[in-house]
């Protein structure tokens, strides 16, 4: 009983520990942040290679994404005979939630793991160590760059994920099963609000960005410098950015739909 | 005390890496005493886990000692603010165990990083600059391969022209000669020293290779479990008669360094421990045999 007590004040206190830690890296990777926007190069670099390189694995799950859309929503609509709606549903659905939450979640996937194990991996060469030496802050040089690059990648690419649902949505509604193409995109067009829909949708998104990457940029850093250490950070990155995102989704669409 | 003339100087230094609880863990370092004329080229010796790179590590001021005073050219390391701690380690240069070269950029990117990250030269210049000291690491041949392409040994040399970059004052060198074919072992001792005098830096190095570091160094310090057991230039060193020194110097595996951990008796944790006290002794007889220690 006293072991099951002490084991629990342990992981309390090293998870308010950790928090802590976390909270001050955050605080120091906004203030070594100047460098990412003086040498622009650094940052862009981190775009093409966290943003770009996940635009595959986007746009096909973006795709279908929408023809399930497309079909799901087509067999529930037209029980009530409102199969017009179909390109409203799909896109309020796209922009609201699914585009930013599934671009998200595939984003920690392909990008936050891999921003994870790079840093690790630096650490664990004592690459970090050989350039604090240099006088070159670490995460001056490799987090906030990536870090940067992350947030601004998770809008385009949950834009990028929404447009390409919507597209899913049209060929499986509109192409394959027949619904009436202006009925489609005209509710579309009047039903989805530019500022309540893609205007939180893109909020969203960002403030995902910002969780995602920031966790992916901490695991690493903050990692053992072991292969173990490595791969249970880069289990972590995944495991908290999913649930931050999900739980950050829930407060963010009661803030702004409720 | 710090004379007008060392550069480097470490007093009464005591350090244990933190617990968890946040208790300070085995003292690595224990009152240790080190000072380092400007221009010289000192060895520093011992067993693993010696307390060797601890000694690096708070030179750059990476780690900090519970007491004691840390100083390189005259600051005070320990105390200096973020700032003036990078100004100065601008002025040092170091090289890691295993080269820590940055794997995304080829070998004329990793040596011209601090170049561009802490000058404004114009890429003209550097790139004359890098091919430089790449040529005195005799791998100006390998600007354009990447680190994944090239050996160990050939990443200790071009960690070591990174090193250099910046011409530093303080140049620290963490087992220089480990895994070495015995060619370039030769030549990056040779190395070490010419660019110790061609630089006018003062450089430390710490190192298992008696023969190598004897013959290139000014002075030397051995350490053994936190403390400088004994110190003296390289002649004093082959001539000392420590057990220490003799037994390091000579390689002879018996001697005030044990070559086992500590552990509990070998016999016993072969459950011989009931067995009758012949047998017993005859089993720790035989653990000595193949081993290196008492």
């Amino acid at each position: 009983m006293t072991q099951l007590l002490q084991s629990l004040g342990h992981g309390v206190i090293d998870g308010i520990a950790k928090l802590g830690y976390a909270a001050r890296l955050f605080a120091l990777l906004l203030a070594h942040s100047g460098l990412s926007f003086r040498r622009l190069r650094l940052t862009i670099a981190q775009v093409h290679f966290i943003g770009n390189y996940s635009l595959v694995i986007i746009v096909i799950s973006g795709l279908f994404v929408g023809f399930v859309l497309g079909l799901q929503g087509y067999n529930t609509l037209q029980r009530y005979g409102s199969e017009q709606a179909l390109g409203l549903l799909v896109a309020l659905s796209l922009v609201r939630e699914l585009g930013p939450v599934i671009t998200a979640l595939l984003f920690a996937g392909r990008a936050g793991t891999s921003i994870t194990a790079e840093i690790g991996l630096m650490k664990a060469g004592e690459q970090l160590a050989a350039m604090d030496m240099m006088a070159v802050s670490p995460v001056a040089r490799v987090l906030a760059p990536r870090f940067w690059a992350g947030v601004i990648s998770m809008p385009a690419l949950a834009a990028m994920f929404s447009a390409v649902g919507v597209f899913g949505g049209y060929i499986v509604g509109v192409v394959m099963i027949g619904v009436d193409e202006g009925a489609f995109w005209s509710q579309m067009q009047n039903g989805v609000d530019w500022l309540t829909d893609v205007g939180n949708g893109v909020v969203k998104s960002v403030v995902f960005g910002f969780a995602v990457t920031f966790i992916a940029v901490f695991e690493g850093y903050d990692c053992q410098a072991t292969p173990e250490g490595v791969s249970r950070a880069t289990t972590r990155t995944v495991v908290s950015s999913s649930l931050a995102v999900l739980g950050l989704d829930f407060i963010l669409t009661a803030l702004m739909f409720s | 005390m710090l004379s007008d003339t060392d550069f480097v100087a470490l007093e009464n230094v005591s350090f244990g890496y933190p617990l968890l609880s946040g208790a300070t863990g085995r003292l690595i370092l224990d009152g240790v005493n080190l000072n380092l004329r400007k221009g010289s080229l000192v060895a520093l010796m011992g067993g693993s886990g010696s307390g060797k790179t601890t000694i690096l590590r708070l030179l750059g001021g990476q780690i900090k000692p519970q007491a004691g005073g840390v100083r390189v050219a005259g600051l005070d390391v320990p105390a200096l603010p973020h700032a003036e701690l990078f100004a100065l380690r601008r002025r040092m240069g170091m090289l890691f165990q295993f080269g820590a070269l940055f794997t995304d950029m080829s070998v004329f990117d990793n040596v011209a990083f601090p170049l561009r990250e802490h000058t404004q030269l114009p890429e003209d210049a550097i790139r004359d600059l890098t091919l430089l000291k790449l040529h005195a690491v005799g791998l100006r041949g390998a600007a354009a391969l990447m680190p994944s392409e090239i050996s160990g040994g050939m990443a200790r040399r071009v960690a070591l022209a990174r090193a250099i970059a910046l011409d530093p004052d303080l140049i620290m060198y963490d087992e220089p000669f480990a895994g070495l074919d015995p060619i370039s072992l030769g030549v990056t001792a040779n190395l070490i020293r010419r660019l110790n005098d061609a630089l006018g830096a003062t450089s430390i190095i710490v190192t298992h290779d008696v023969e190598e570091s004897l013959a290139i160094v000014d002075y030397v310090y051995f350490l053994a479990e936190g403390k400088i057991v004994a110190r003296g230039t390289p002649d004093e060193i082959r001539a000392s008669d420590l057990p220490y020194v003799r037994q390091f110097v000579s390689g002879e595996p018996d001697g005030p360094v044990r070559f086992h951990y500590p552990a509990q008796d070998y016999a016993a944790d072969l459950g011989f421990s009931c067995a009758p006290a012949a047998s017993a002794s005859q089993a720790s007889e035989g653990a000595r045999k193949p081993g290196a220690g008492p």
